[in-house]
């Protein structure tokens, strides 16, 4: 036979053959956009040009790498190999993918042009959008592959020190940039090329401090954050609340960036108040080192009292800040002559929230010290690891998960102020009402283990009972209530259409009950269209519904238009409700539908009813869905059917699968994960494209990681196995997954 | 040892009286039948058993065994028939309030639950109370040593033999009066089979009243105080199992032996 027929007819030759097909598809999804004069424009300049050979190029890498994956992997194993890896990755997307300079929509090549057709350009700027950029990202990656293969330690500190070069080069030449422009960017390129050279510095640092054949990642960091409980989160925070001080800006109003220093000139002999006059001066950096200095000694000595007192201490310090930045936005606001005019908490910089942040982080760690020197956990993180309860989870450190939260809590409370307005609509109302949905999804597809394709309804019955009681649809409520009051009479009303939906239904199992729940979601929406007198039709609500108000009689507040409340006020209903949830999953009834999702004959045997807890968790989903539709209902004040549709209902269990069926962190993780992509992508790739992107990340998801960001405890091991014995048994054993559960 | 059966308000144990009035049968199966669909799968089957006893319910694929036992647990109804446990009708009474009662039951085919550890399943055996009785718990792993060995592992990797232990350890955790057991020695290699039944003779002796429905003819009559017969939905025969096990016919039917000789 012809040998080049039968390389082609071969396994390799196949899959030489599979690789290129995948980069013409990768050609016609990054291509050129359509045109309407002529309809072949895209393909024919996707495929008659330079930029197919790219992709081609990319399906022989591809190839390349499955033909001598076992030699690679061997190398890929290596400490500071998957560091590098992710770096590179990180820094060639941030430099294709990625803006990099806001007023004229530009990405990197497009910027590349302008500072070309730039006179007066610094050399630095000129050099790295000519050809430093791609040149130093080249040899950052052979220095570190030359080190990991040669395992030579001075390499990688040289490769680590040139990481660390690059990313100081590519923000000088943008800040460069920047400055002649006169303008301000908020570009997320150059950000995250930084991060992308810096991730590679660490990585492949301690590559060159490591005596592992292997990398130990997990083992790492838990060695890290076990290392002192609560040390590394109050390092951390420290160094970010030092940063903030010396560098951020403080106070933003258009065209003005003041830093901490500039602040004090800019407030001096007005009428600001003494304790912020000495913050702007002096206070601030006390109480970050007071603070700082007290949490990392308590840590080092494990000392319960100083990790109390240092909590203390940066409580206090967060309450003196967020007095003084009151106090400038206030002062600013009521004066004539500045630019800001918005009221109180406005124009801040990021530097005053991250500062707000680190305090927080602080107080956290604080309490990590002193918690996990209460309990006297002396074990390090090594015996922890020992400790088969412990399990497959990821973080076993002493004092993690509390960290952990800190500085979850840090990042939900001060990072959303200082994003984009169009960020926080995004953050309210995709990201946070969908972790919401999630949540409840969660209950009744990942711990009862019924698949739910008609979740949306009870959202949709969520939003319309509110817009009932508030009077906002024809038919008027015998008395109308204020809107936050409508979250319990939502509750109510979707636990019983939960019930309703669920008594008849349960009986069913797998498929089945997934028709007739998807038959469900489309009948609450196809009434909510077709019965004008009550809904109004798709028209939607026929008044506003009105923005809450807060009324605590000492204090009142009213939502407007602007979306960073909702989002505290969101996040206040989500904690309770996690918290809520977080009780019930090792309550009896959480075993009880863990047992059933195992195995419900057996469930039976046991005592268990299984339709009053199938129905509970239909009642309990349905509920948190009704509140995110309060929620929603009361933010857009207007909603029409639309809002409703199936999409969304197989997106959120998108989500849920996603970040791991049946584990809570996972669920929110997945949410916040999969509605945050598209917004991002938003900016970066052509509309029309998103959902491509988003599809094509759930598949490789589910093939690389099938049980989810974030496993549940009991599918992780499924997928893990657990020890010697687990060798044989499959990735996936009979009657996983999604399918078997319910077969 | 702990007496298994003291469950709250259990009567004392009676001595076991073949052939006694029906009112002293600890459970009493009268004339059920039961169909599926239109397919009557059990035709008017009677038995009992008496409190203490083992009773092995024998018979041939499709002969009627399982669906009799789903039917005494629950998870079936009759369509005609009745089913008294202690004097209480129990015929309808769905299968997860049976243990209410002190029946539990161990399904055909090892339902344990695959991803919780061994202690989990455990302590799923004592849902119904709020807390799981340690004593109970410490005897079942008495009973069961290969399952202490094993208390942390998850019990979807245990072997076939491991795993029908783990289900008999988890229903005893419900303090049963009486046990219904759905052939616990299939698929199982036969030296972990007499492991099985030596548990159930244990069992037994700690006094809880055992219903067995085997395949295994031989060594299901050898444990059994008595047996009964089923083929095709009848009980065709019934008697003491050292009698059954030397019936002819029994052994043609179930033990394969050539009888032409005779």
């Amino acid at each position: 036979m012809n040998p080049a027929l039968a390389f082609l007819r071969s396994d390799s030759g196949k899959r030489l053959g599979a690789c290129l097909g995948l980069g013409v598809a990768l050609a016609l999804m990054t291509g050129a956009t359509g045109r309407q004069d002529d309809y072949l424009y895209a393909i024919k300049e996707d495929l008659f040009t330079f930029h197919l050979i790219e992709n081609l190029l990319i399906g022989v890498v591809v190839w390349l790498l499955f033909t001598f994956w076992p030699v690679i992997r061997r190398y890929l194993t290596r400490p500071g190999a998957l560091g590098l890896l992710a770096g590179a990755m990180t820094v060639i997307v941030a430099q294709t993918v990625l803006g990099w300079y806001e007023p004229e929509d530009a990405k990197f090549s497009g910027l590349a042009t302008l500072v070309g057709d730039t006179n007066g350009i610094s050399a630095l700027s000129s050099a790295f959008f000519g050809w430093l950029a791609w040149a130093q990202l080249i040899a950052v990656i052979v220095v570190g592959a030359a080190a990991l293969v040669l395992r030579n330690r001075a390499l990688f500190w040289v490769g680590a020190a040139m990481a660390v070069a690059a990313a100081i080069i590519a923000s000088q030449a943008h800040k460069k940039v920047d400055e002649l422009a006169g303008v301000v960017d908020h570009a997320t390129g150059v950000t995250v090329a930084v991060w992308g050279y810096l991730t590679i510095a660490v990585a492949l640092a301690i590559a060159a401090i490591s005596t592992d054949d292997v990398a130990r990642t997990r083992e790492f960091v838990n060695a890290v954050l076990g290392w002192r409980p609560g040390f590394a989160l109050g390092a951390a925070a420290t160094a970010l609340a030092l940063y903030s001080l010396g560098v951020s800006s403080w106070f933003a109003p258009k065209s003005l960036n003041a830093t901490l220093a500039d602040v004090h000139s800019l407030f001096k002999g007005t009428s600001l108040a003494p304790i912020a006059v000495q913050y702007f001066i002096w206070l601030s950096w006390a109480l970050v080192i007071v603070a700082g200095a007290l949490v990392l000694v308590a840590a080092y000595f494990r000392s319960i009292i100083l990790g109390i007192v240092g909590a203390a201490a940066a409580a206090v310090g967060l309450v003196i800040t967020m007095i003084s930045i009151h106090a400038i936005t206030s002062l600013a606001a009521n004066s004539e002559n500045t630019y800001a005019t918005k009221g109180p908490w406005q124009n801040l910089g990021d530097g005053a929230w991250w500062t707000c942040a680190s305090f927080l982080a602080l107080a956290a760690a604080g309490l990590v010290v002193a918690q996990s020197a209460l309990k006297g956990r002396s074990a390090t993180a090594a015996d922890a690891a020992h400790d088969p309860s412990a399990g497959p989870r990821f973080l076993y450190a002493p004092g993690a998960t509390l960290a952990v939260l800190g500085a979850a809590a840090a990042a939900a409370i001060f990072i959303p102020p200082t994003l984009e307005p169009s960020w926080q609509t995004a953050l309210v109302t995709s990201i946070g009402i969908y972790m919401f949905l999630a949540i409840g999804l969660n209950v009744v597809v990942g711990w009862a283990g019924l698949l739910d394709l008609g979740f949306i309804a009870f959202y949709a019955i969520g939003a319309y009972t509110t817009a009932y009681l508030v009077g906002s649809l024809p038919v008027k409520p015998p008395f109308e209530l204020p809107v936050l009051w409508a979250i319990p009479f939502a509750i109510a009303v979707c636990l019983i259409a939960g019930v309703i939906l669920g008594f008849p239904t349960l009986r069913l199992r797998g498929d089945y009950l997934a028709i007739v729940t998807l038959g469900f979601g489309e009948i609450v929406r196809l009434v909510a269209v077709n019965s004008n007198g009550i809904t109004n039709g798709p028209r939607g609500t026929e008044d506003q519904v009105p923005h809450p108000v807060i009324n605590l009689g000492f204090v009142k507040f009213t939502f407007g238009l602007d979306q960073l409340p909702y989002w505290y006020l969101l996040l206040a209903v989500m904690v309770i409700v996690i918290i809520f949830f977080r009780r019930l999953e090792n309550s009896r009834t959480g075993r009880a539908w863990a047992a059933i999702r195992e195995d419900e004959v057996a469930a039976q045997a046991a005592g268990i009813n299984p339709v009053k807890y199938k129905l509970l968790a239909f009642a309990i989903g349905a509920s948190t869905s009704g509140i995110a539709g309060v929620l929603f209902a009361t933010n857009v004040g207007f909603f029409n059917p639309d809002n409703f549709k199936f999409e969304f209902s197989i997106l959120v269990l998108a989500y849920v699968v996603f970040g791991g069926m049946g584990s809570l962190p996972g669920a929110i993780a997945g949410a916040a994960v999969l509605t945050w992509l598209p917004e991002f992508l938003r900016d970066q790739v052509p509309s029309e494209d998103r959902q491509m992107y988003i599809g094509a990340v759930l598949v490789i998801m589910m093939i690389f990681r099938p049980a989810g960001l974030i496993p549940a405890k009991r599918r992780a091991t499924e997928l893990r196995g657990h020890g010697p014995d687990s060798a044989e048994s499959q990735a996936v054993p009979a009657g996983g997954g999604l399918g078997g559960s319910y077969a | 040892m702990t007496d298994l059966t003291k469950g709250p308000g259990s009567p004392e144990p009676l001595p076991a009286v073949d052939g006694a009035p029906a009112a002293s049968h600890m459970l009493d199966v009268d004339d059920i039948e039961v169909r599926y669909g239109a397919i009557r799968a059990l035709k008017g089957v009677s038995f009992h058993v008496d409190q203490g006893e083992i009773v092995a319910l024998l018979g041939a694929n499709g002969a009627g065994k399982t669906t009799t036992q789903k039917t005494v647990s629950g998870m079936m109804r009759p369509s005609l028939g009745s089913i008294t446990y202690e004097g209480q009708r129990i015929d309808g009474i769905p299968a997860h309030s049976l243990i209410n009662l002190g029946i539990c039951h161990v399904p055909e085919g090892r339902h344990v639950f695959p991803r919780m550890t061994v202690d989990e399943n455990l302590e799923m055996g004592a849902f119904r109370f709020k807390r799981q009785d340690m004593d109970v718990r410490a005897h079942v792993l008495d009973l069961f040593p290969r399952l202490q060995e094993r208390i942390k592992q998850q019990a979807g990797t245990l072997s076939g033999g491991e795993q029908q232990m783990l289900a008999i350890g988890r229903a005893l955790m419900g303090k049963p009066r009486l046990l219904l057991l759905d052939e616990p020695s299939m698929g199982l290699a036969p030296l972990i089979v007499a492991q099985i039944f030596d548990i159930i003779r244990q069992v037994n002796a700690d006094g809880v009243t055992v219903l067995l429905v085997e395949q295994n003819a031989a060594q299901a009559l050898a444990l059994a105080n008595r047996g009964y017969v089923l083929e095709t939905g009848e009980i065709v025969m019934s008697g003491a199992g050292k009698d059954l096990l030397a019936d002819d016919r029994i052994r043609a039917a179930y033990l394969g032996e050539e009888i032409a000789a005779s």
